[in-house]
């Protein structure tokens, strides 16, 4: 509850306030609460808006970890964020709380002889998930590699030239759902676990910012907000999921949620889809019909760093 | 008023870290590969309520996924100038309209080194609303993987395994996979060498 207080404090403001300070802000609340309570309409004052805002962020503070609420606070606190974000001037957002189905494990498979390194998974990743433009965040890396190598630091992870070069290969690096994950184990604030479908996520609201899943991550798998992430609103993807692409705040950790809200209505992550080599599968793990179990029957499989145990959910693959 | 933040922040606390340390405990224990191996029963990938619409043309594969049906992507659709019919006939023309009419535009790359494959290969002569494979047999152009897989029969295998190509927009419903021509050029089918679509920066940021 802390972390968020502070978080809360952070939040941008409009431009035409000026900045708050914690102690002000948690004042006017109280203002604002009573003021609501009350029935006031203070003409001149507050207006009713900034008395909502006021009155939908202070329930916000005291809601539970995701984990913890039922269906029906659920639905509510995405009303909540998508009328908090209509009030900001984000528009219309429409925030998903669609939780796992059953039978569903979601795996990937990526083939290490198809990538060509052309990047347009990267570069869906970003739109889709509205990752923060100015530090220029990214889920996926890839890293083109000499021939024989199968680990990734030995790879050029940000190269920028014409591809696929004779004699390199392309690997793709993100967060891999660990059914056995270290970071998870690390956060001191279980502001971060494992779906039944196998999706590890973050509760942003929970999250301290502290970084320990960060550096118990082997795989570069998470991302930290050391700014307010920032997307022209143009660009920004409104089909959003309260533990996926929802809009993050300074100060908490992201990754890669296998784009939970597509996946959880059947499509394909936005990476997948946008992959023009189809070196990208993904599906479900405990269906034996499934693409991606038939990969692993039939096809030369391995996993990065898996005598970690963490078990990922992640192989490579050749032809 | 602070007093009662902390009360019900520290209750909160204690509350929450009880019933989610349970949780986790149940839910340790089997491998990701346990999983898989125990789970024998096919998924029925047609629950998935939510409507999934393709905005493309599909047409039922003349092969068989797992024993089941499955879609490719339409490719008549998206040929320029089909039918070929039309303008392939005994009929005369103009020599001006040559260039027009002879597909002066289409280079052929395919093929090894300088072995190039001619039109007629894999096109029908007599027929030209259709392709031929090498035991003479008409194949209708939206199913032109079973003239693929003549050679290309390990990507073939795997294609309709699903470790080649790919499926178009959805892991769930119903089966649609993009055909050989939605990803490679007929003509030209290797893939292309160009500039990234974006960067990374250095690690270290
Ligand atoms: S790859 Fe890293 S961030 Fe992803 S689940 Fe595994 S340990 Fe966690
Ligand atoms: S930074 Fe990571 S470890 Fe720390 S609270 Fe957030 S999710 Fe948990």
């Amino acid at each position: 509850m802390n972390s968020s207080r502070k978080k809360e404090g952070q939040m941008k403001t409009k431009k035409n306030e000026k900045k708050t300070t914690r102690r002000s802000f948690m004042k006017n609340l109280s203002v604002a609460a009573a003021a609501g309570s009350a029935g006031l309409v203070t003409g001149g004052c507050v207006s009713l808006e900034k008395t909502e805002e006021m009155g939908l962020k202070w329930e916000e503070y005291f809601k539970k970890n995701y984990r913890l609420m039922t269906e029906e606070e659920k639905g509510e606190t995405v009303a909540r964020l998508e009328r908090l974000a209509k009030l900001k001037g984000d528009g219309d957002i429409q925030m998903s709380s669609q939780g796992p189905r059953e039978n569903v494990l979601y795996g990937y498979a990526f083939n290490i002889s198809r990538c060509k390194g052309y990047m347009d998974c990267v570069e869906a990743c970003v739109k889709e998930n509205n990752l923060d433009r100015t530090s220029k965040t990214q889920y996926i890396r890839l890293f083109e590699m000499d021939s024989g190598q199968l680990d990734p630091t030995t790879g050029d992870g940000k190269y920028h030239h014409e591809v696929p070069v004779e004699n390199k290969f392309y690997m793709g690096v993100q967060c891999y759902h660990c059914e056995n994950a270290p970071c998870i184990k690390a956060c001191p604030t279980k502001a971060t676990w494992r779906e039944p479908d196998g999706i590890v996520v973050v509760d942003y609201d929970w999250c301290i910012g502290c970084r320990y899943c960060l550096a118990a991550c082997p795989y570069w798998g998470r991302r930290f907000n050391w700014g307010e992430p920032e997307i022209p609103r143009e660009e920004m993807n409104r089909k959003q999921h309260y533990l996926g692409n929802r809009m993050r705040m300074k100060g908490v950790m992201e990754k890669c949620t296998f784009c939970v809200q597509r996946t959880r209505q059947g499509k394909l992550p936005a990476c997948a889809e946008a992959c023009p080599t189809g070196s990208r599968v993904f599906g479900n793990l405990l269906d034996p019909d499934s693409e991606i179990r038939f990969i692993l029957k039939h096809k030369k499989v391995f996993r990065f760093k898996e005598e970690l145990g963490t078990d990922p959910k992640f192989w490579y693959f050749i032809d | 008023m602070k007093k009662i933040f902390l009360c019900s922040n520290l209750l909160f606390l204690v509350l929450g870290t009880m019933l989610l340390s349970c949780q986790a405990a149940m839910a340790s224990g089997s491998t990701v590969m346990d999983r898989i191996h125990a789970a024998k029963e096919p998924f029925d990938n047609m629950k998935m309520e939510t409507a999934y619409q393709l905005p493309v043309k599909t047409v039922l594969a003349k092969e068989s996924y797992q024993g089941g049906t499955f879609r490719v992507l339409a490719r008549k659709d998206s040929i320029t100038r089909f039918r070929c019919s039309v303008c392939h006939t005994e009929k005369k023309m103009l020599a001006r309209d040559g260039a027009f009419f002879t597909h002066s535009d289409i280079e052929i790359n395919h093929g090894r080194g300088d072995d190039k494959l001619a039109c007629i290969e894999c096109h029908d002569e007599k027929d030209r609303d259709f392709l031929r494979d090498a035991e003479g047999k008409n194949i209708d152009f939206d199913h032109s993987y079973r003239l693929c897989g003549q050679c290309h029969f390990r990507q073939k295998r795997d294609w309709l395994g699903g470790a080649h190509g790919k499926r178009e927009a959805y892991w769930a419903g119903e089966r649609v996979v993009r055909n050989c021509t939605s990803c490679h050029s007929p003509h030209s089918p290797a893939f292309e060498t160009k500039m990234p679509v974006t960067y990374s920066l250095p690690l270290d940021q």
